[in-house]
């Protein structure tokens, strides 16, 4: 064994970690610190907190809002008092079979209060006997809310109940996962994406003392070494903010999807939303909504996007009058500028029927296309075959002029 | 000069003439030392099994496949019957039929089958893949077979997990994303029956001890899923494939060797650049001579590989053939060069181009001695010898016909193991290949893919991991933070990702991005940790494709190298200053002399301290710089041989002579060395450092061989001359090299004495104007003393 006490790979791993031992009473501490209870079942047993957040309560969904939302849903669904919010903490984001999720918070609504369920396992041997208690909670619920539950959170359970080897909870019928609309609805509003920069911005909720989320592996670490359980109980309150704020935004956001004027959506929000009902093929109401946000006027940015999807939005409904109105602002954008320009090139080519200013615009557009590179936001591939494109195009209009 | 090649393949008639012209002029046989003749051989027959399923036995026979050579029907049969086997045969003999075959029925008799391949690199999986796709179109269309690797699309990942049958892969990408992802491929480990392993002979040395480890990973994992697979490895001639696979697998395996492929005759020619100063033992350029040869097949229009053992003379030759040949304006390149380094694309582009007969020459590294798809070839051009017996054959295996006549030359450079090949060719032809060992156990390699193995799965109480007091280790893992224990399981503790800080390649993970700034910023390839130290670093010449690039600057944090294109008439060659400090002695034992040999654990610190520019063709140095890199540290094994006091007092040498002596003496302990303990030269490393505690120094020359020699050596009192393990925990040649250390004196005494230079050659003791007058004659007499009896 001796040689193993000096090779690198056995150097204490960062953070300060190793050799905290306190013996085992931090667990008692915590369950004290929480009136929390152990509750124990057929696998073993683990940690639950259970608490009631008082608030709004659950307002009923609309047809529209959920049909957005969650298209494909029973009826069931539009009551959001069948609906299960989600958040786990974990001891790592890097995911794959060695991160556990030690504390996964649900939470329903109940008359006018949010109800909280926290499953804490008080060392990995609880494993099992949490999932077990986590999946009877899920089942039977139509739909599971959670914030980028989709790539993160039900990917890491699933794991979990492989390697525990126990029977996963059926996947409910419907899974919101509330990043998605958020990121169309509030990218060009607010820089961070993250859950409490909305609450803070959307819902005018403010956290206090709340913890980094960088810091909660850490803690969890130390706590099974022995280590402190405050830091524990300001993981378990952190874990509910984030539940209250899930509900809360997925109330809100259905809100804005059921009737954007009612609910006083601003510019940048309502164009987002436009985002959403493309997406589902509502190309009208997305054209609406886009020309309202327009009006109301932009941040730069999403305007021309803005502009973009209407000159689209214009050239599929054959208004290629619109259509060449909207592309003639984007000349020169350095994002939009060399397709505005294109677009145009093939409108003078085809329609206009004059291939002159339509060989003038490719040319244009082959500038742009060169500063983009110059930039360095294009990639080669793309760039190639946008400049392939432009050289047939030009080359064409070239035997098209001289003949 | 006519500049275009005589027609496409003139057939091989044109090898026998050269052969027997380039005996004709050579009649004393100085230069050309051996003419071996392989002789041609039938095919041994073998009638398809009875149990092989009706659609195989018509799919096989579609592609013109009616019968198994014999050594292909032992294989099927015994994995038939369940059995781990390694098959061992030539390039070119069949041996994909001997896995494909049995996993493609164990398929068709139930589709739930699952079978992982794993090839050491991508570019091999490649050619798996399409030998694949065309018999599984054949089959049916359900048959799944996809690649699994760091260019696969991440939206095509789900299918590839659900839905292959075979997955195709390798070392790297199972160790970082399929074993930390297990529970997403349940379908695969719930059902794999056949984990594949081609070229089993690269797993070797430090690869190879991670191979052993990812193995047991990999084991842990099927038996969590309750399904242990069965193997089927293909190996390279190697001495002990047997013991390789049992070592990697910790397994029975079953050795197939019996080669019943047919074959073309063969013409095996060893070639000696002629000597051009017998004084000085300088022997012309065995490059430039590789160069002479080269050409004069590519004139007869024979396809022709060329083969150096450096990146650099790779290019170096590259250059001087595509000199020779300029491609018309606008006409393909037809002279094209291959190594790492160059983008996956251009290797797909050259390799297609040698199958299909357009490109008619390549200059490669060992990077195509792999079982790469490129055809046959008429004619391989070694530049020096490949360092192992069992890597020789396999470069020469790249040329050979099923028909006709092949030829194969191994050029000699003037080191010391080259020269001693080519002139006992006895030994080459007459000896068994080398052995590959590999040291699973070595403690840095085991801890690493133990963090690994805890991350995939809870460590059990009472569950094994290689040879270790795994208890006792992961309580010390425990201490550092990195596991915690509850219940009977030890859980990983850490938020990060093991596997991503453990390269299976190299001791350090990194790769340096080399980035050409003629123009816009572009990549131009990749060049990993030790070798970035001595390839890119400031004022270097990088040679890439031929094209040579000015290093302007090394961004250590980044791990970039930026460069711009230049067009210089020379190359740059890093000179590296190495100190060796004892740690622990494991054994140690008087020996004659009198000299005390040993062997244990060392530290050894290198640094690039400088770099010479070599003009090309002359190979004259024009110049040198000094530079300030960041030094390597490395634990490794070490044998030692302590020369006392007495011994170098009692000789009639001035203390400078002595020293070129000891330098000397070593220069001819490692060429010996590596044939002994039959390692890659690459494997060991060589230095003179002082006694115990204090580290001596010793700089060496990096590159080149032959051009090793002391610069301002210090005074050493009780010099310790070293022979260590390359690799950071030694890879298990040191105690070998302990055992045998009355042969490796006697031999080295042997080989000096032999030369027939006057007074020290690159081939001996080191070139006698480098290593001072008398070195060869010191190196004798401290031989003389430690092989007294």
């Amino acid at each position: 064994m001796d040689e193993f006490f000096r090779i690198a790979a056995l150097r204490p791993a960062g953070g300060g970690r190793a050799g905290v031992s306190r013996g085992r009473e931090n667990r008692e501490l915590l369950r004290r610190m929480l009136a929390a209870e152990l509750e124990h079942n057929h696998l073993g047993r683990h940690l639950v907190l259970r608490s009631r957040i008082p608030g709004p309560g659950a307002r009923a969904v609309g047809p529209r809002a959920l049909r957005l939302l969650l298209p494909g849903a029973g009826p069931e669904a539009a009551d959001p008092r069948n609906w299960i919010f989600l958040d786990t903490e974990t001891t790592g984001l890097a995911g794959g079979t060695g991160t556990y999720a030690f504390l996964v918070g649900l939470a329903r609504w109940e008359d006018d209060a949010l109800v909280t369920e926290q499953f804490f396992m008080q060392d990995h041997s609880e494993e099992p006997s949490l999932l077990a208690a986590v999946a009877r909670r899920l089942a039977g619920r139509p739909v599971l809310v959670t914030y980028n539950g989709k790539s993160f959170d039900w990917p890491l359970l699933e794991t979990r109940y492989r390697m525990t080897r126990a029977a996963a909870p059926a996947a409910p019928a419907a899974h919101l996962d509330l990043l998605h609309p958020a990121r169309q609805i509030w990218r060009f509003r607010l820089g961070s994406l993250a859950l409490a920069e909305l609450e803070r911005h959307v819902l005018g909720l403010e956290r206090e003392g709340d913890i980094p989320s960088s810091a909660i592996p850490g803690y969890y670490f130390d706590f099974l070494r022995g280590g402190p359980a405050e830091p524990i109980g300001a993981v378990f309150r952190h874990n509910r903010m984030d539940l209250r704020g899930l509900a809360l935004l997925a109330g809100r956001v259905a809100e804005m999807l059921e009737d954007p004027e009612r609910a006083g959506c601003e510019a940048a929000e309502l164009y987002g939303l436009s985002r959403i009902l493309q997406r589902r093929g509502e190309s009208s109401l997305a054209g609406a909504a886009c020309e309202r946000a327009l009006e109301r006027g932009l941040p730069e940015e999403a305007e021309r996007c803005a502009l973009r999807e209407l000159a689209l939005h214009a050239r599929r409904a054959r208004d290629f009058g619109r259509a060449c109105e909207l592309w003639q602002k984007l000349v020169g954008d350095p994002r939009w500028g060399r397709l505005a320009c294109e677009q145009l090139a093939v409108h003078y080519e085809h329609r206009a029927r004059d291939p002159a200013q339509a060989a003038r615009l490719v040319r244009r557009a082959l500038v742009e296309l060169e500063e983009s590179a110059r930039r360095g936001s294009i990639g080669r591939e793309q760039y190639l075959g946008w400049h392939r494109r432009l050289r047939r195009r030009l080359e064409r209009l070239a035997r098209k002029l001289q003949g | 000069m006519d500049l275009s090649f005589p027609a496409k393949s003139a057939g091989s008639t044109g090898v026998g003439e050269i052969v027997r012209e380039l005996a004709v002029r050579d009649p004393s046989r100085e230069v050309i030392t051996a003419v071996h003749q392989i002789q041609a051989r039938e095919a041994q027959w073998a009638d398809m099994p009875g149990w092989v399923r009706p659609e195989l036995v018509a799919a096989y026979r579609e592609k013109g496949i009616e019968q198994l050579y014999s050594h292909q029907a032992e294989a099927v049969e015994r994995v038939r019957r369940g059995r781990n086997v390694v098959v061992v045969t030539p390039t070119a003999s069949g041996k994909t039929l001997c896995y494909n075959l049995p996993v493609l029925n164990a398929i068709l008799e139930n589709p739930d089958t699952r079978a992982l391949y794993l090839f050491p690199t991508k570019a091999l999986s490649q050619d798996q893949l399409d030998e694949l796709h065309d018999l599984g179109r054949r089959l049916s269309d359900r048959l799944g077979v996809f690649t699994y690797d760091g260019d696969t699309p991440s939206d095509a990942r789900r299918a590839v997990r659900r839905q292959g049958h075979i997955v195709i892969s390798n070392p790297d990408m199972l160790h970082t994303g399929i074993l930390p992802h297990h529970t997403k491929w349940t379908r695969l480990f719930e059902n794999l029956r056949f984990v594949v392993i081609d070229e089993l002979h690269m797993y070797r040395g430090v690869f190879g001890s991670h191979m052993a480890n990812l193995l047991r990973r990999l084991r842990r994992i099927a038996d969590f899923y309750g399904t242990p697979p069965q193997f089927i490895a293909s190996s390279a001639t190697i001495a002990n494939p047997g013991e390789l696979a049992a070592r990697l697998l910790e397994a029975e395996v079953d050795v197939v060797s019996a080669d019943g492929a047919p074959r073309g005759q063969k013409y095996f020619v060893f070639y000696n650049p002629p000597v051009v100063d017998r004084f000085l033992g300088i022997r012309r350029s065995y490059i430039n001579e590789t160069y002479r040869l080269a050409r004069q097949f590519l004139e007869r229009g024979l396809q022709t590989i060329v083969f150096a053992n450096t990146r650099l003379h790779t290019e170096v030759l590259l250059t001087y053939l595509q000199q020779a040949y300029p491609r018309a304006p606008g006409a393909p390149q037809t002279i094209c060069g291959y190594r790492g380094g160059y983008l996956p694309r251009e290797r797909r582009q050259i390799e297609r181009g040698l199958r299909e007969g357009e490109i008619r020459a390549v200059v490669a590294t060992n990077a195509l001695e792999l079982g790469i798809d490129i055809g046959s070839l008429d004619v391989a051009v070694l530049a020096g010898y490949p360092g192992t017996i069992a890597s020789t054959w396999q470069r020469a295996g790249r040329a050979g016909r099923r028909t006709g006549a092949s030829c194969a030359v191994l050029v000699a450079s003037s080191r010391p193991l080259d020269q001693f090949i080519v002139r006992h060719p006895e030994y080459f032809f007459g000896a068994s290949p080398e052995s590959a060992y590999i040291r699973p156990d070595n403690p840095e390699i085991l801890v690493n893919h133990l963090k690994c193995a805890a991350f995939e799965l809870p460590i059990r109480d009472g569950e094994a991991f290689g040879g270790i007091d795994l208890p006792a280790l992961c309580e010390r893992l425990s201490e550092a933070g990195y596991l915690h224990r509850s219940g009977d399981y030890w859980h990983w503790t850490q938020e990060s990702y093991p596997a991503d800080a453990v390269s299976l390649r190299s001791v350090s993970s990194d790769n340096f991005v080399i980035i050409d700034e003629t123009e816009a910023p572009q990549v131009i390839g990749e060049v990993d940790f030790t070798s970035a130290l001595t390839t890119v670093h400031p004022k270097a010449i990088y040679i890439h494709a031929g094209q040579q690039y000015h290093v302007e600057r090394m961004d250590f944090e980044q791990r970039k190298a930026y460069v711009r294109r230049v067009e210089v008439d020379h190359f740059t060659q890093a000179i590296r200053y190495t100190q060796i400090k004892i740690l622990k002695v494991e054994e140690s034992q008087p020996a004659p002399g009198p000299a005390v040999k040993a062997h244990g654990d060392v530290l050894v610190r290198s640094q690039v301290v400088g770099f010479k520019k070599i003009k090309f063709f002359t190979l004259e140095n024009v110049g040198s710089g000094k530079l300030e890199l960041p030094e390597n540290e490395m634990h490794t094994t070490s044998y030692w041989v302590k020369l006392e006091r007495a011994l170098l007092d009692g000789l009639p040498f001035s203390t400078s002579e002595k020293q070129d002596g000891m330098f000397g003496l070593l220069h001819a302990l490692e060429s010996v060395a590596c044939l002994l303990v039959m390692c890659d030269r690459m494997d060991l490393g060589a230095t003179i450092g002082e006694g115990l505690p204090e580290a001596g120094a010793a700089p060496g020359w990096e590159g080149i061989p032959g051009m090793s020699g002391p610069a301002d050596a210090p005074v050493f009192f009780e010099p310790t001359l070293h022979l260590y393990d390359a690799y950071p925990g030694g890879i298990g040649l040191s105690e070998p090299l302990y055992r045998c250390h009355d042969d490796l004196v006697a031999g080295t005494r042997e080989l000096i004495a032999g030369c027939p230079c006057e007074s020290g050659c690159p081939s001996c003791v080191g070139p006698a104007g480098e290593t001072g007058s008398r070195a060869k004659e010191v190196a004798l007499a401290l031989l003389e003393r430690l092989t007294a009896r």
